[in-house]
């Protein structure tokens, strides 16, 4: 065990004008979405500050032409993940899985809700609803309203697309049973 | 496959009306005949119209303008730069040390055109830590190896009792470049902010005469600019500069730290 460093370049270059531009224009969007994963503004605004980071050292890796804004949600959500481990969470608790599993095959189309009940929903429900879900679920709904598409969603969270769609619709009924329990 | 699973299948692409033909005639044909799958479709609708109802956080203006001032001064490592004109790679090449040169002699001699001239070099120096691409190894778990790595590389022992905590946790060491001087690099983490304390030769730069924040031992003078927030103090000949994008509070009990006797 030892420490070690390398140099630091001294004369700090500037990145590309128009790629710094085209991260600055999707801040909002990956704002928004770091709000839901960390489901706290302080640890959001971090993680948006590291992903951005992120983003501007892999500056090399990214293929001019391809989805800039899938690149970037997909480096905020790595770099989440990431502190998460670092933190020593599981992505998934046990009783998250126990909960994604038991609604695996047909069940998750029977979970009803009263449609006039769910039309009463104010938008601090559908947060709690929304927080109340696992990292993944809750991610790959935001996703989703992100207007993604599956391909894009599974690129992403690094899964196949078929993954994607039976996530998205676990996720979408675990809501559904969230808001359910909540409206009780 | 019957008509109710292709129904259940396709749920989301019929809600949003991305069923394209003839699909989109048959499933309308199988919803006029089956109650079942119409309320599908209708619970999906329901549920799609109560998260249209989600808050949409904004983008705190205080995180825009970190962003910005890290976009526009952040040393960016890329295989994708496209070539410089011949004059600009010039440039490129006397420019900064012109400026490294010109800036010496600012700080050394004392401002002449920036206010806080060592904050913004601290600034500069926070930022290579932040954007080099391999700033800090991190192999071990204490000060105590730290400081012995420094031996041989600087021509001056930094001084530094803290040796990080659970709130800020030491992640390594480098050799910097302050103004015209070696300077030792410790850097810690809050949560996750990074901080670089640079510890540095005190004589001969023009420190601010005023100083407006107690840290326990000495006092130091604090100043945020470009989102980050920066604390300078000297004790006895050595000169510490320290930066991060932390609340000036953390900032300023991780100093309290760093400074105690």
């Amino acid at each position: 065990m030892h420490w070690y460093a390398q140099g630091m370049p001294r004369e700090p270059s500037r990145s590309e004008p128009p790629f710094a531009a085209l991260l600055l224009e999707q801040a909002s969007a990956l704002y928004n979405f770091a709000r839901y994963l960390c489901r706290d503004p302080a640890e959001a605004e971090d993680l948006v500050q590291d992903a951005f980071a992120r983003a501007l050292n892999a500056q090399g890796s990214f293929v001019i032409g391809s989805n800039l804004r899938a690149w970037l949600f997909r480096i905020l959500r790595n770099t989440f993940l990431d502190a998460k481990r670092r933190q020593r969470k599981q992505p998934l608790s046990d009783h998250e899985q126990d909960e994604l599993e038991a609604t695996s095959g047909d069940a998750w189309l029977r979970g009803d809700i009263e449609i006039d009940r769910l039309r009463a929903f104010v938008a601090r429900d559908i947060e709690a609803a929304l927080n109340r879900l696992s990292d993944d679920a809750r991610a790959v709904i935001l996703l989703d309203l992100e207007g993604f598409t599956e391909t894009e969603i599974a690129n992403v969270m690094d899964t196949a697309v078929g993954t994607v769609k039976s996530r998205l619709a676990r996720a979408r009924a675990l809501l559904r049973l969230e808001l359910k329990e909540y409206a009780k | 496959m019957s008509d109710c699973q292709r129904t259940r299948d396709q749920l989301l692409d019929v809600v949003r009306g991305r069923l394209a033909e003839p699909q989109r005639t048959q499933m309308t044909a199988h919803l006029q005949t089956c109650a079942d799958c119409r309320r599908l479709v209708e619970r999906e609708r329901a549920l799609e119209r109560a998260l249209e109802l989600r808050p949409r956080f904004p983008l705190p203006e205080r995180l825009r303008e970190t962003l910005t001032a890290t976009m526009t001064g952040a040393k960016v490592e890329s295989g994708t730069r496209r070539p410089r004109p011949r004059l600009a790679r010039w440039a490129a090449v006397v420019v900064p040390s012109l400026a490294a040169a010109l800036l010496a002699v600012m700080l050394v001699r004392g401002p002449a055109g920036s206010r806080q001239p060592l904050v913004d070099e601290a600034i500069n120096d926070h930022l290579r830590v932040l954007y080099a691409q391999h700033p800090i190894e991190i192999e071990s778990g204490g000060i105590h190896q730290v400081k012995p790595w420094f031996a041989g590389k600087l021509d001056f022992a930094p001084v530094l009792q803290f040796s990080g905590d659970e709130e800020f946790p030491l992640q390594g060491g480098a050799i910097a470049v302050f103004v015209d001087r070696k300077a030792a690099t410790f850097v810690f983490k809050h949560r996750l902010h990074l901080a670089s304390l640079f510890v540095f030769r005190g004589q001969d730069l023009s420190f601010p005469s005023r100083t407006d924040r107690p840290i326990g031992g000495p006092s130091a003078t604090s100043a945020a600019s470009r989102g980050f927030n920066v604390l300078l103090w000297r004790d006895h000949d050595l000169g510490y500069a320290l930066v991060s994008d932390m609340d000036p509070n953390s900032l300023a009990r991780l100093a309290e730290k760093l400074a105690a006797p």
